[in-house]
């Protein structure tokens, strides 16, 4: 159809970093020019909602600890993502992984319950992470051996588990005596993460996100391991081909991405919630997906988007009640966002050309 | 040469094509007539398939004209080129193999919702008559031999309506029996007035032409007609400087029997890969595996190499069953595997050099300090290994998927050849690379027998398996059906054999 | 209880409830279907699909009329798969991950659509829905009348596009170059065929047809849209395209496969049989997952789906 207009696209033989960081920006400047719009076809002024969510996401020293809260679990899903999507695992259970993490450390702590923290705290980030790694395991197991893509077993994974919950809340073994909704009972004093800032709600989970982006930074830059996941990404046949057995790559991935995204559920059941239950832990996965990707599967790149969309979650709240926005509007704006970078960095590796009429 | 009539079938004047700053075709000029089989030669990389790909449209030249019968033509894409009578058939099948033969010849053809296959079959089964091509349009494609395969792809080209038709490196995959028919067919196709050109590489195919054109490093060297040259001087043309034809190698030695093959059997996807295969490869010896690509050679060697597990029978590696361990164990006992297809089983692309270069070993404490990978180690041995193997490369930092084919292989080489300890297994080691290359992968071979290793080598050119072989074997449909020393094997013996004709059968 | 299950009645309007439940995603999967036979996978079908249905119930809202619902789904179905096919097919941006990007802007733009229209979260308006319409004579025929001749038109519509997808595939020259482009793109390219095009129009196609599967959950049966209301529909039609081998009539069979288990578990839930209900619901994901570890055939599978072509 271009060609009609006399011109060719064409790949670029070599894509220099700054055509890339130009296409990028001007990406993300047009999906912000969009949202602008979305503001505008619902009344209010962008200029307002974007201060809005700036000042609710910053505005004050509460307010950007609350930014930080909000950023803990994704920077936990991302890293969990970005593993996985580095080896080219294509893993979009983070979702469910965050469940299976939080159920699993519920169910190690609550037989626990009245221990110190020196034992139940341990316990709630091992249980957490087996959890999630097991869950992980599951889909790289039927990937392996019973040829069950893994972008399908995921997102089957991820519907079952939020139903294994419900079943275990609803009038189940786990749910509050005498309690009404679908949802355990507060949890042992001694197994909640601590406060790190007074008159915050910052907890320690926050702490051990930044713990977890630097092992993943070591392990991925550094180890034999993180060799492994690059290669595989790259071109798993050569690596096997080298008597690298290919399955074990891909349960090593899933294991360890998995277990990233169980900290979230832990994080957030036992760091802000103080319960467990399905409101709690949602969707956390999934926008993981989107903080890995803009954070250009980087660890450091995943701890600043997080912080990003953790400060769009957090502004929003503030924003719906300064100009009346709903609050979901951010969801859209980080599919947009997503959308807008991905086209962008796609197109920088790409060049019209004039062609002869 | 054909008398030529007064306009040729195709005119070429001052074609030039630029990747970047790499020029590909430099202001090549030709014409060929009507009828007319030329041939185009040159070495990998010297611009025949840039050429080709601007003929078919599927390129577009930065300079230059192109005429068809006399009549300016502007090749914008595959379907101006089809409109102007050019057909082309590729050097990779391009066909569907779960689409019937008629299938893949009437896709794309016709007009209208409607597919009308009782017309398409009538007009395939009578140009297949009238060029002697034998296809049987009803049946899959997924079925048919390698050969079947060709005369289809030379039929897709005909219904077409090609007139000028330009066959891509059309014998890589065929038997010498195949080949044979093929120019039974190019002679029907001549004779009823169509032009071929043929790029190739094999001399004794390049001598049956009737007109050669030769392009070294995108420039065209010259044209001539074929009775007029010989086989050096065309050479000649395309190195631009002598090729030593001969290494010196010593005697084959008598050493210890370093591999043995007892009875080795492998079927996977109702295919027998290998059937009962017996062979011992001794210390020192170089044995080349001829046969016609697809008879098993690929799974002989990476059963060797632990990919592929046999159901039968035993591999000895030095006296000790391999047959039975993984990988990375078989490379761990001193063997090293060079496998053809370099970018898909031998290096990761977005690693560098020296990244490459511990694939496999990732693990080795010489690589490591502590839990991490020790950077400086790595990288110092990589640049050990860059310059005694010449590679063409920044550093050893540079990226492998950045490298060209021959530096590409050189990597592989370095690692494989550090590995090889006792037995190196290679297959298609000089393929797609220039002829610098293959001299240097010709004498890096003969090095590491002279060291006493065990070469066992695959290759579908056979001047590669008469130049450094000690013993030749042919392959056919996964058996051996002969071993030869090499002072008694010649292309008459072999030739035979490739295509499963036993002892003694005429060729 | 079991034996209640076994009436006829019971038999009858669990069947009619399958063939009914089978409606948008059989459509879905016979749209993606087309899409993957010309190489591309969709997996943005779940977020077209919910977008489908969010408009269609906005539509049909804002014009009164059940049918501009109906198109208006169709459109922005066909929009969202535009967008897709931009960036897979032009920019050949991963396929699974522009999906992802897709499922989050129709989950995203939905949810944030439906609370800046109805300012009450809770009670948002019902708009009428379709009504059945029973064949003349067809319908009375005794078992099978009521199963198949006493439903909605687009019922009719998604079971009529089976033999018309087979046809359109297996028997026209536009079927032969789609398939053609799925298996071999190179094969079309060096005929001088546009790839490009042809996987525009199968994925238009496909997100067409999700777009009207979507309408059909809200003005075809809920009247109402609630957010993630398709509920890993648009997952399961790309499950039942891989198990019905990519073939228009074993992907009907696998679509009244998953229908008939929410068909029962609706039954079941109906008269009361003590089975905790999460499990039902669970079924279909885990028969999912139980249906691709079990299948014996992976072929079938176009064989360049998923792989962006590039002319070298």
């Amino acid at each position: 159809m271009i060609e009609r207009l006399g011109f060719r696209i064409e790949p670029r033989s070599e894509t220099t970093a700054k055509g890339r960081a130009l296409a990028v920006g001007v990406a993300l400047a047009a999906s912000l020019v969009l949202c602008a719009l979305l503001f505008l076809a619902v009344g209010v002024s962008p200029f307002a909602a974007f201060q809005s969510l700036a000042q609710g996401a910053f505005g004050t020293w509460r307010a950007a600890t609350e930014t930080l809260v909000k950023a803990t679990p994704l920077i936990f899903t991302g890293l969990a993502t970005a593993i996985a999507f580095r080896a080219r695992l294509w893993n979009i259970g983070a979702e469910g992984q965050v469940f299976a993490g939080a159920m699993f450390a519920y169910w190690c702590q609550s037989a626990l319950a009245g221990n110190s923290a020196w034992i139940q705290l341990p316990v709630i980030v091992l249980g957490a992470m087996v959890g999630g790694g097991l869950y992980a395991g599951l889909a790289a197991i039927l990937k392996t051996r019973f040829r069950v893509d893994e972008v399908i077993s995921t997102v089957m994974l991820n519907y079952i588990i939020v139903f294994a919950l419900s079943l275990l809340l609803l009038k189940g073994p786990w749910s509050e005596a005498g309690g009404f909704f679908e949802q355990t009972a507060k949890v042992d004093p001694g197994s909640i993460l601590p406060i790190l800032f007074d008159k915050t709600r910052l907890h320690l989970g926050f702490l051990l996100a930044l713990v977890a982006a630097a092992f993943v930074y070591l392990m991925m830059k550094k180890s034999p391991v993180g060799f492994e996941i690059r290669a595989a990404g790259s071109n798993l046949r050569a690596l096997e081909v080298q008597g690298t057995n290919s399955r074990r790559v891909i349960l090593m991935v899933m294991l360890i991405s998995g277990a990233l995204a169980g900290l979230a559920g832990m994080s957030e059941v036992y760091g802000v919630h103080y319960r467990l239950k399905a409101g709690a832990i949602t969707s956390y996965g999934y926008t993981g997906i989107i903080v890995a990707i803009l954070g250009l599967l980087n660890p450091w790149g995943v701890v600043i988007a997080a912080i990003l969309f953790g400060a769009l979650v957090n502004g929003a709240t503030f924003m719906q009640i300064k100009t009346g926005v709903p609050s979901a509007l951010i969801y859209a704006i980080e599919a947009i966002l997503l959308l807008f970078y991905l086209a962008g960095w796609a197109a920088s590796s790409f060049k019209l050309k004039r062609i002869k009429p | 040469m054909t008398t030529a009539p007064a306009t040729p079938r195709l005119t070429v004047r001052h074609l030039t094509k630029r990747f970047g700053t790499l020029i590909a075709n430099d202001d090549v000029s030709l014409s060929i007539a009507a009828g007319e089989l030329h041939c185009l030669l040159g070495e990998n990389g010297a611009g025949k398939s840039t050429f080709s790909a601007c003929l078919y449209g599927l390129l577009q030249p930065e300079a230059g004209e192109i005429a068809i019968d006399g009549v300016k033509v502007e090749l914008t894409s595959p379907a101006k080129a089809i409109a102007s009578g050019i057909g082309m058939v590729h050097q990779h099948f391009v066909l569907v193999p779960s689409f019937t033969v008629l299938e893949n010849i009437v896709v794309g053809t016709g007009s209208g919702p409607r597919l009308d296959m009782t017309a398409a079959r009538s007009r395939i089964l009578e140009l297949s008559r009238q060029f002697g091509l034998e296809i049987t349009p009803g049946r899959l494609v997924a079925d048919l031999s390698v050969g079947e395969k060709q005369w289809v792809e030379i039929v897709k080209a005909l219904y077409l309506g090609a007139r000028l038709l330009i066959l891509d490196e059309p014998t890589a995959v065929l038997t010498p029996q195949e080949s044979e028919r093929l120019f039974a067919i190019i002679q029907q196709l001549k004779a009823s007035g169509i032009a071929v050109i043929l790029i190739s590489h094999k001399m004794n195919e390049v001598m049956r032409s009737d007109r050669v054109s030769v392009l070294r490093k995108g420039r065209l060297v010259g044209t001539v007609t074929t009775k007029d040259v010989t086989r050096d001087d065309l050479t000649m043309m395309m190195v631009g400087r002598p090729v030593a034809q001969v290494h010196a190698r010593s005697k084959p030695g008598a050493g210890e029997t370093a591999l043995s093959f007892k009875g080795v059997s492998l079927a996977k996807g109702g295919r027998t890969h290998l059937k009962n295969v017996t062979l011992d490869l001794a210390a020192g010896e170089i044995i080349g595996i001829a046969g016609v690509a697809g008879n098993g050679q690929d799974e002989l060697l990476e059963a060797v190499a632990g990919l592929v597990r046999p159901d039968s029978g035993n591999i000895l590696l030095r006296g000790e069953d391999i047959s039975v361990l993984s990988v990375h164990d078989i490379a761990r006992r001193g063997a090293g595997y060079v496998p053809s297809d370099r970018f898909r089983d031998g290096l990761v692309s977005d690693f560098s050099i020296a990244e490459n270069l511990i694939l496999g070993q990732h693990w080795d404490e010489r690589w490591r300090s502590g839990p991490f990978l020790d950077e400086t180690a790595t990288r110092r041995s990589a640049e050990t290994a860059i310059a005694s193997y010449s590679v063409m490369a920044s550093g050893p930092d540079m990226l492998c998927g950045r490298l060209s084919g021959g530096n590409a292989q050189k990597v592989i080489l370095a690692r494989e050849f550090a590995k090889a300890r006792h037995l190196l297994l290679c297959n298609q080691p000089t393929r797609g690379v220039d002829i610098g290359v293959i001299e240097f992968v010709h004498g890096e071979l003969l090095r590491k027998r002279e060291e006493g290793c065990a070469i066992l080598l695959v290759s579908e050119e056979l001047e590669d398996i008469f130049a450094l072989s000690d013993r030749i074997a042919v392959m056919f449909r996964g058996e051996i059906l002969g071993v030869f020393p090499r002072d008694e094997a010649d292309i008459t013996r072999i030739g035979p054999l490739m295509a499963g004709h036993a002892h003694g059968a005429a060729a | 209880m079991i034996a209640d299950l076994l009436e006829t009645s019971i038999i009858i309007s669990v069947l009619a409830a399958t063939v009914r439940i089978a409606t948008p995603i059989l459509l879905a999967a016979l749209g993606e279907m087309i899409a993957e036979r010309s190489g591309v996978y969709n997996m943005g079908l779940e977020g077209t699909m919910l977008m489908g249905a969010f408009t269609a119930y906005i539509g049909a809202y804002y014009t009164g009329s059940l049918w501009l619902g109906v198109v208006i789904a169709m459109i922005t179905g066909g929009l969202m798969s535009l967008i897709f096919a931009f960036m897979v097919i032009t920019l050949k941006v991963e396929q699974i991950v522009t999906g992802l990007a897709l499922n989050l802007l129709g989950s995203g733009l939905s949810i944030f659509w439906l609370r800046a229209a109805f300012a009450n979260a809770g009670q948002t308006p019902t708009t009428p829905f379709f009504d059945t319409v029973p064949l003349p004579l067809l319908s009375d025929i005794p078992f099978l009348g009521p199963i198949l001749f006493d439903q909605k038109i687009l019922t009719y519509v998604a079971i009529l596009l089976v033999p018309a997808t087979w046809y359109f595939l297996f028997r026209t020259r536009y079927g032969l170059e789609l398939r053609c482009a799925g298996e071999n793109p190179k094969a079309l390219d060096i005929k001088g065929l546009n790839v490009a095009a042809r996987q525009y129009a199968a994925v238009i196609f496909g997100g067409l047809m999700a777009g009207l599967g979507g309408a059909f959950l809200t003005v075809g049966s809920a009247a109402r849209f609630v957010p993630e209301m398709t509920n890993g529909r648009g997952w399961l039609a790309i499950v039942i395209v891989i198990a019905g081998l990519w073939r228009p009539v074993p992907v009907l069979l696998a679509t009244l496969v998953f229908s008939f288990l929410d068909a029962l578990q609706l039954q079941i839930q109906g008269i009361g049989v003590a089975i905790p209900y999460q499990l039902l619901l669970a079924m279909p994901y885990v028969c999912a997952i139980l249906a691709l570890a079990i299948r014996r055939s992976h072929s079938g599978a176009p064989a360049m789906l998923g792989i962006p072509y590039w002319r070298r």
